[in-house]
Formats: C-alpha cells, structure tokens, sequence
C-alpha cells in the first residue's frame, strides 16, 4: 500500500488556489434527472468550471461563486432528490482517484452507506409529516426467560 | 446563518440539510482542503505533520495516542468554530479518516461541553426514523433562526 501514500502528484496552478472547490454532486434514488442530465445543465450554465460524470452524480471543481451558482441552478432540477456535499481533494486527483490506486476512495464507504437512506430522506422532504416512532425497549427478563425454556424444551 | 458542528463531521445527509436551509455546516473536508492546498506539506495524502499533534495538545492530554491529537488538530478547529450542533449517535463513521473511536468520543464529549445548542440523534434505519431525524433538524434550525432573530 505505500504507493497510496508516497505519491507526490505534479499539481496545477488551478490544484494550489484556495479558492477552489470541489462539491459531489447525488441523484438521490427516485430522482427524476439522471446523471447525463445533471451534466449537460452544468455545461449549459456556461460556467467555467471542471464537471465529472460520476455513477452516484457528477462531482464539480472551480472558483467558489461559480460552484455555489451552479449547485443553486442545478438544485432546481429536482431539489428533494438532489444532494450535495464538500470534497477536500479535486476530481482525478492521484492521491485519492479511484484509477491511480488500489481499493474504494475513502470516503466511499461513508456515501454507500448514507445513500441508502436517501431515499427516504428525499420522501421527507418531498411529503413532509408528523410521525412518532415507538421507542425500543429491551425484552423482559421474565419474557426472555420464557423464550429461553421454550427452545430449550424444543431442543430436546 | 449560523455556523453549526456536526458528527460525523463528513456527513452528507447532515451538510445538505443545513445547506437548504442557508446555514454553514462546519464539515471535515473543508479542513482537509486547506491541508491539500497548503504547499508546506510535500505528502499528502499522509497529511499530518509533526505540527499537528502539537496543535492537538490544545484538545486531548500529553497522555492521549498521537494518532488522537492529530485527528484532533483537523477536528478541534470545527468544534471551536462551531456556535450550535448535530450529533448522530450510531452512524456508519466507523470508516475512512475517522475510523477511530478515540476520537468520536472526545469530539462528542467537546461539543456537548461547550455551552452551545446541541440536537442529539439516532441514525435512522428505516422511513419513520428519517421522517423523525429529517423534523427533529427542521425543528431544531428553527430554533436557532429563532434565538439567533431575538438577539
């Protein structure tokens, strides 16, 4: 693995300026854009900046205005299916693309994770609704013990 | 806007939610930003330097692993940053860069000392718990326009 954690990339001027972002861009499931579609808005916004088509979304790099305006523009599409959030390193970046390494991206784990929720999220935002989850309390020690003799006796 | 902490700190769901409603999510990848952007370091991705678990020191005792005080030295600046938060208990952060559990715990331990608002969660497994989640932060950024109207 010391390969993951040796490289020294030859950075771009655009690579050292503060003021360029990075943001992921998520189709929720449910959406009803796909990502090809996402992509094309970002190129007709005519913005400079460096779009990504990714399986989750698209990923956009540039000068912050321009990022936050194109999230606001892109926003509209599908606001309750459309998410988005931060990325420290830039798109095709060796030190953490997926193409110049061995195993998932950190960070991917965190967003295979909480893209299965997603879905629901976006359904809370879309039919918003009082609702009350019963709170889960632990088995009776009486219940358990019951339950204990009963696979007990059927064992036998 | 208010400026709000939130753990996991590389939360998606969180972010965005905070982000729709105008406020600034104090977010993990912002602060590994500047680190990558900082041409003083020659490897990222390793990212530490010998500064940070010094810088750490202001966050975990002497005693605390290095490793703690320099997840510290990233962390620390968001918490301190932080005016109000939003902790999920249970959530898949048990991966990546904040795979450790030292660390959770004394970054939870710092926001729930500091005198600000903080919303407790549970991470949500199914559609009720997310409704639940989903008014509960609505519920609690209201609060806070609110508070933050009045003063």
């Amino acid at each position: 693995m010391s390969q993951n954690l040796t490289m020294s990339p030859d950075l771009g001027k655009e690579d050292w300026d503060p003021d360029v972002i990075t943001r992921m861009i998520f189709i929720g499931p449910g959406a009803h854009v796909s990502e090809q579609e996402i992509v094309s808005e970002f190129h007709m916004l005519g913005l400079p900046l460096t779009i990504k088509n990714t399986c989750y979304g698209s990923m956009i790099s540039g000068k912050s205005e321009h990022v936050y305006k194109a999230i606001e523009e892109i926003r509209k599409l599908d606001p309750n299916h459309i998410f988005t959030k931060e990325r420290g390193f830039a798109p095709g970046d060796p030190r953490r693309c997926r193409g110049h390494r061995f195993g998932p991206r950190e960070g991917f784990h965190q967003m295979e994770k909480e893209y299965r929720i997603l879905g629901f999220v976006s359904e809370a935002l879309e039919n918003p609704k009082d609702v009350t989850v019963e709170e889960k309390k632990p088995v009776k020690v009486d219940d358990f013990k019951k339950i204990m003799d009963e696979c007990l006796e059927n064992r036998e | 806007m208010v400026k709000i902490a939130l753990y996991p700190p590389n939360s998606l769901i969180l972010a965005d939610l905070l982000e729709r409603r105008g406020h600034t999510p104090l977010v993990l990848q912002k602060q590994i930003r500047q680190k990558i952007k900082d041409p003083e370091i020659d490897s990222p991705p390793m990212n530490i330097t010998e500064e940070d678990p010094i810088k750490g020191l202001k966050y975990a005792a002497i005693e605390v692993p290095s490793g703690v005080r320099g997840r510290m030295s990233i962390i620390g600046p968001l918490i301190d940053e932080a005016e109000a938060a939003i902790v999920v208990d249970n959530a898949p952060y048990g991966f990546g860069c904040i795979g450790c559990a030292r660390t959770n715990e004394l970054s939870i331990f710092l926001l729930r000392n500091k005198d600000i608002p903080v919303l407790e969660l549970t991470y949500p497994t199914n559609q009720d718990e997310t409704y639940v989640m989903v008014n509960k932060i609505n519920e609690f950024v209201d609060s806070l326009e609110q508070t933050a109207g009045e003063e």
